[in-house]
């Protein structure tokens, strides 16, 4: 390991984005990686042998190479969903890719025993300070293994577990297995299918009856290599009555070559338990970001994702809630940035499925010069319920004449005891905003910041503050030059 | 000669009590006002009252001339006489109001008897009239894009088509302007007579300047606190609701 | 979601036979070799085509087990006598009866009109007399939205339908009528109106779409409507096919600059209907109002796609259709606004709104938006639920009955829409016939 490499189109002064390592979302300031020599690699594209290799140096129960296995058949299998989906799915060149790169399995507990290039990684992104600051636990996950991963005492001494899936599965299988796979069945789509059979990293998350931890458990990852996929597995249990935050951060340094990410994300709330789950994507924009993430909620429970997607070329994502019991509830918070260059394809799914069950999205987007941000979303009430609702909103906000949004909601009601409304606006920021804002002394790009700003400010601030900040001081930036 | 008894009223909403034991008569040819700060249970006697299907009367009896109205569905209840006059009326779009008077006044015909529209129209013009309401109003969906004052003054032009036996006021002042407060208690004047009952329920004593109440009582918690004339809502208006919060609750 | 039946076996579309092309073709030898190669290059298209599947998004949702295509044959023609035409009370410039495919009666427009340049005549007069204008706008291509495979049925099929035509500046103060009827088992009709508006025109064109009598009819329809500068079209569709009918329509909507054009379509009839319609705004000042009414009862199917396309600078768009649904009924509404790169000052809005009036019935909603252009104003709106309790209630306090409430309140649904038609009988004859159906559901299939 040695050198750092600093990719190409990087526009600021390296000194900058070192005097500033508190930057977890900002884009440029992911744009960086190392040379590193991996000690396990699966080589390029994809087999039997590769997913036999990863279970392999993972060592495996027999099972779990069954289910990749049998995962693999089915991505093989299965078409790539372009009848629906955008065509860029096309470009992804599933044999270029290097499905498995690590340094070793097992994670550090303290980050001094983290290798020195990995440690630099997480510290110009901020995550240690983060961790000190605000969080209850920190997974900081190095293209396919968790390089780092610690949990406050306080929060283990609860009974909380917080392991990469390898060691879930291997050590606490009594808990894990139950719901591993069950609530993304491996052929629920053909990504899904993909990280069944690869998958490597991410968060296993238990919380015992009645635990609610107090502070946030976060996991970030980090893509290093070229031509890596990334393929994360991550499964959140919340015992009845228990309560949990998690966040998430990603950036990747911006290759000339595209790579993908592709995590199955399952959260089980049983019965009055509530799991908030946020997101902050900012991978670069040559990433292929296709995730598939649900949660089950059960009895009186509550999941809530709050979906933020600024980064990668194309996103495909839309975060699900299965209502399974009675009164559960379940919330998608969306907020998209499509710049040049990006497609954000994102929304939710709400499945109702027992009585009295309510849902509620509400996504905006901003498309900012050819930018492209699509709301997907199917809201599902199926027959012999009475008492459900759902309410959806989705607001797109066109900086530039030719930035484009698309809203496709798919909602099926059976019965007359539900009740669903969706409805969807698109505007522009106005002129008049900027003139007076501008009259009053601003430069048009602070208009512009501020009013977009406004845009999504009863979103944001659902945002722990230290995730709202950074969203506000990336739209600053992105913002910049984007007027005329 | 009728009379409207609210007998010990216990009403909830869902498992949460919202009126306790609330006792009130009111007869033909009186105007009660009852007051009391928001949340009191006023809006939900008067809903109670009418039978809307969300409020549980839990006991008590609510008996039109002798005879209990609890059994009766809402409309029932309104062809027996009651008419109440809601604080935020529904909006009702593609039910033009002429339409929707022509079958609440064909409601309250006997079998086989048919309205006669000529009357019908000749008494609905008088009455618009009275309430200056634009006749194009009666082509419009019911309260549809209405203001506020169109919505209160469309309330009153209904309850002078119906000629109930009693009225209960829910708040009608609330979201009017001065012009529009007059010309709905001008309204409400014309309509008394010894032939109609009328609670009104309001929050302040503004609405009480211009249609002058025999008996006031004010509510709270729940509950009748106190009764008296029409001078107990101007003692109410100077010494504000603290007055009854630490005077006249028992403790 | 389960995957329902995907595939349909190659029986499905047994009923159009080569065998029934060739006798087609012989029997409408006299037309034009350009229309002729129109319907040899269809008829190749319908054989070449996939029946929809399951992983197409425009049938998302539908049941795509009910588009059989066996059992239908070309119809006998059928006299007026047999036919028993019942008008309908609405003031009328002039009436073409058509029934399975052929002319039964005309009552004409007045002299005065035809003077003016007005043409009111059958497809295939209008050929003999005006074959250019015929095969300028005859069977245009039309945006695909998923019936490809049945509008190629339809012109290869095609035999005889109305043609409309509005020289500069004519007024029509009455509607002109169209009746198209199906009338005998199994048979198989291909109703076609062409409407053409030139500048400054104005005209309402009704189409009533019937069966005479029970029995599985096959309607595969189209309607083109083109309103040049300035003109105004009402266009209305009243569709009382028999309860057994498979439908399929295809209205397609041009309009030019500053042209306004409303259409409004009434799904009554039929087990299972597909209705595609489309607005084409082509030019500044250029306007379109989709409206729809559907009543679903029984075990009935009605699918409805819409696309609302700017194509231009200042156009407007303003949709609205609702659905009311009883008993075992499934309704699609999918639809799409398309604002295209440099179409500003856009204003479109779409809305549609279902009224379950059933436990058992199922509305699918797919409203959706394209936009590729920032200074607009677009939004849609879904709305599904049953009575509002509030509205039931406070017209119960006015002492009128739950069931008389809730009738009161379902027609108040309905005259939203209606009420929108600048044409009382209109109104009335439209309103009288969701009557008809809601108050007799057993035999509204052939009421009217």
């Amino acid at each position: 390991m040695s050198d750092v490499t600093e990719t190409e189109s990087l526009s600021e002064p390296i000194a900058d984005i070192i005097d500033n390592p508190v930057s977890g979302i900002d884009q440029t300031a992911g744009n960086f990686s190392y040379k590193m020599e991996y000690e396990f690699d699966a080589g390029t594209g994809l087999s039997e042998q590769t997913v036999r290799y990863i279970s392999g140096v993972k060592k495996e129960a027999p099972w779990i190479l069954e289910f990749r296995l049998n995962a693999l058949k089915q991505f093989f299998a299965k078409p790539m969903p372009t009848h629906w989906a955008t065509k860029d799915l096309e470009n992804i060149n599933f044999d270029k890719i290097r499905y498995y790169l690590s340094s070793g399995q097992k994670p550090k507990r303290t980050w001094d025993e983290v290798p020195d290039d990995i440690k630099k990684t997480f510290e110009r992104l901020g995550i240690p300070e983060h961790e000190r600051k605000f969080l209850a636990g920190v997974e900081a996950q190095f293209d396919s293994e968790a390089a780092y991963s610690n949990i406050k005492d306080v929060v283990a001494k609860q009974g909380v577990i917080f392991v990469n899936s390898t060691e879930g599965l291997r050590e606490h299988p009594e808990i894990f297995r139950k719901y591993f796979g069950k609530v993304i069945p491996t052929g629920d789509n053909k990504f899904s299918a993909l990280n069944s059979a690869v998958f490597s990293g991410g968060s296993f998350i238990y919380v015992p009856k009645g635990v609610k931890v107090a502070m946030p458990l976060q996991a970030y990852f980090r893509i290093n290599a070229e031509n890596f996929g990334q393929f994360e597995r991550t499964l959140i249990i919340a015992d009845e009555g228990a309560e949990v935050v998690y966040m998430e951060g990603c950036t990747a340094p911006k290759f000339s070559t595209s790579t993908l990410h592709s995590a199955v994300v399952e959260l089980v709330a049983l019965k009055g338990a509530k799991i908030q789950y946020i997101t902050v994507q900012n991978w670069a924009n040559n990433v292929f970001n296709l995730v598939t993430k649900r949660g089950v909620a059960h009895e009186d429970a509550e999941i809530k994702w709050i979906d933020c997607n600024i980064g990668s070329r194309l996103t495909m994502k839309y975060p699900g809630v299965v209502l399974k019991g009675e009164r559960a509830r379940g919330e998608v918070i969306s907020i998209a940035l499509a710049n040049d260059g990006q497609h954000q394809d994102t929304g939710a799914k709400m499945i109702h499925a027992a009585n009295n069950t309510t849902s509620n999205i509400v996504a905006k987007s901003i498309s900012v010069g050819q930018g492209r941000s699509t709301y997907r979303g199917v809201v599902h009430i199926p027959k012999h319920l009475k008492g459900c609702k759902n309410n959806t909103e989705c607001d797109a906000l066109l900086i530039n004449p030719n930035s484009r949004t698309d809203t496709y909601p798919a909602i099926t009601v059976r019965g007359e005891r539900n009740a669903v409304q969706h409805e969807a606006s698109v505007s522009k920021v106005s002129e008049e905003q900027i003139f007076y804002m501008q009259q009053r002394g601003l430069t048009e790009g602070q208009a512009m910041s501020l009013s977009v700003n406004g845009f999504i400010n009863d979103l944001a601030r659902q945002f722990p503050m230290e995730y709202s900040v950074e969203l506000k001081r990336l739209i600053d930036l992105e913002m910049e030059g984007s007027v005329g | 000669m009728s009379q409207l008894e609210i007998k010990d009223l216990h009403v909830s909403i869902g498992e949460k009590q919202i009126v306790k034991g609330l006792t009130l008569t009111v007869r033909s040819g009186e105007v009660h006002a009852l007051m009391g700060p928001n949340g009191t249970g006023k809006s939900t006697l008067a809903k109670a009252v009418a039978g809307h299907p969300s409020f549980t009367i839990t006991s008590g009896d609510i008996l039109l001339d002798g005879k209990s109205i609890l059994p009766m569905q809402p409309d029932e209840r309104a062809r027996a006489g009651l008419f109440l006059a809601f604080q935020y009326p529904s909006e009702i779009p593609g039910v033009s109001i002429a339409n929707f008077l022509r079958a609440a006044v064909q409601a309250r015909l006997g079998e086989g008897e048919e309205l006669d529209a000529t009357a019908y129209y000749k008494r609905l013009y008088s009455k618009m009239d009275m309430l200056q309401i634009d006749r194009k109003f009666t082509s419009r969906a019911i309260n549809d894009g209405f203001s506020g004052g169109e919505k209160k003054r469309c309330e009153i032009l209904q309850m002078a088509m119906l000629e109930p036996k009693f009225a209960l006021m829910d708040e009608t002042d609330s979201g009017l302007d001065i012009d529009a407060l007059r010309i709905v208690a001008d309204g409400v004047n014309a309509l008394r007579s010894t032939n109609l009952g009328v609670l009104m329920i309001t929050h302040y004593q503004r609405l009480l300047g211009y249609i002058v109440p025999d008996h006031v009582h004010v509510m709270w918690d729940g509950r009748i606190v106190k009764s008296g004339d029409k001078s107990l809502a101007l003692e109410l208006e100077a010494k504000g609701y603290d007055w009854v919060k630490n005077e006249l609750v028992p403790a | 979601m389960p995957d329902s039946v995907s595939t349909l076996s190659p029986a499905a579309t047994d009923s159009f036979t080569d065998e029934m092309f060739a006798t087609h073709l012989a029997s409408v030898s006299h037309l034009p070799a350009w229309w002729l190669d129109r319907k040899r290059d269809a008829w190749a298209r319908f054989k070449t085509l996939p029946l929809p599947k399951r992983t197409d998004e425009s049938w998302r949702f539908a049941t795509l087990s009910g588009l059989k295509l066996d059992g239908y044959v070309m119809p006998k023609a059928v006299t007026s006598a047999e036919l028993g035409h019942a008008s309908i009370g609405i003031a009328k410039a002039g009436k073409l009866v058509l029934a399975n495919n052929r002319l039964v009666s005309h009552e004409p427009i007045s002299a005065e009109l035809a003077k003016r340049g007005v043409i009111f005549e059958t497809l295939q007069t209008a050929l003999l007399k005006h074959g250019d204008l015929v095969k300028s706008h005859l069977l245009a291509p039309a945006p695909k939205q998923g019936s490809e495979k049945f509008t190629a049925l339809h012109t290869a099929f095609l035999d005889d339908g109305a043609f409309v035509y509005l020289p500069q500046g004519v007024d029509l103060m009455e509607s002109l009528a169209v009746f198209h009827y199906a009338a005998g088992a199994g048979a198989a009709v291909f109703p076609h109106t062409l409407v053409i508006a030139e500048q400054n025109a104005r005209a309402t064109v009704v189409d009533f779409f019937r069966s005479a009598g029970a029995g599985a009819h096959f309607a595969c329809g189209r309607n083109d409507l083109y309103a040049s500068h300035g003109a105004q079209l009402t266009y209305v569709a009243a569709q009382t096919w028999s309860r057994e009918t498979l439908s399929f329509q295809v209205n397609s909507t041009v309009a030019r600059r500053d042209a306004r054009v409303q259409s409004l379509n009434l799904h009554l009839g039929g087990h299972q209907s597909r209705h595609e319609s489309h607005s084409q705004l082509q030019a500044p000042g250029a306007h379109s109002e989709m409206l729809a009414l559907t009543v679903a009862h029984g075990t009935q199917e009605f699918d409805q796609r819409t696309l609302q396309i700017h194509q231009a600078p200042h156009t407007s768009s303003n949709l609205l259709y609702k659905n009311a649904l009883l008993d075992q009924t499934k309704t699609i509404f999918s639809g799409l606004i398309v604002v295209d790169p440099d179409a500003q000052k856009t204003d479109a809005y779409q809305s549609n709104r279902n009224l379950m009036l059933s436990d058992e019935a199922e509305a699918n909603s797919l409203p959706g938006l394209e936009i590729q252009a920032n200074d607009v104003r677009c939004t849609h709106g879904a709305t599904t639920s049953r009575i509002d309790p509030e509205q039931e209630f406070y017209l119960q306090a006015r002492g009128i009955a739950k069931e008389a409430a809730d009738e009161l309140l379902i027609f108040g649904f309905f005259e939203e829409v209606l009420s929108k038609l600048d044409n009382e009988p209109l109104h009335d004859a439209l309103r009288d016939l969701i009557t008809i159906k809601i108050k007799q559901p057993a035999i509204a299939a052939k009421a009217e």
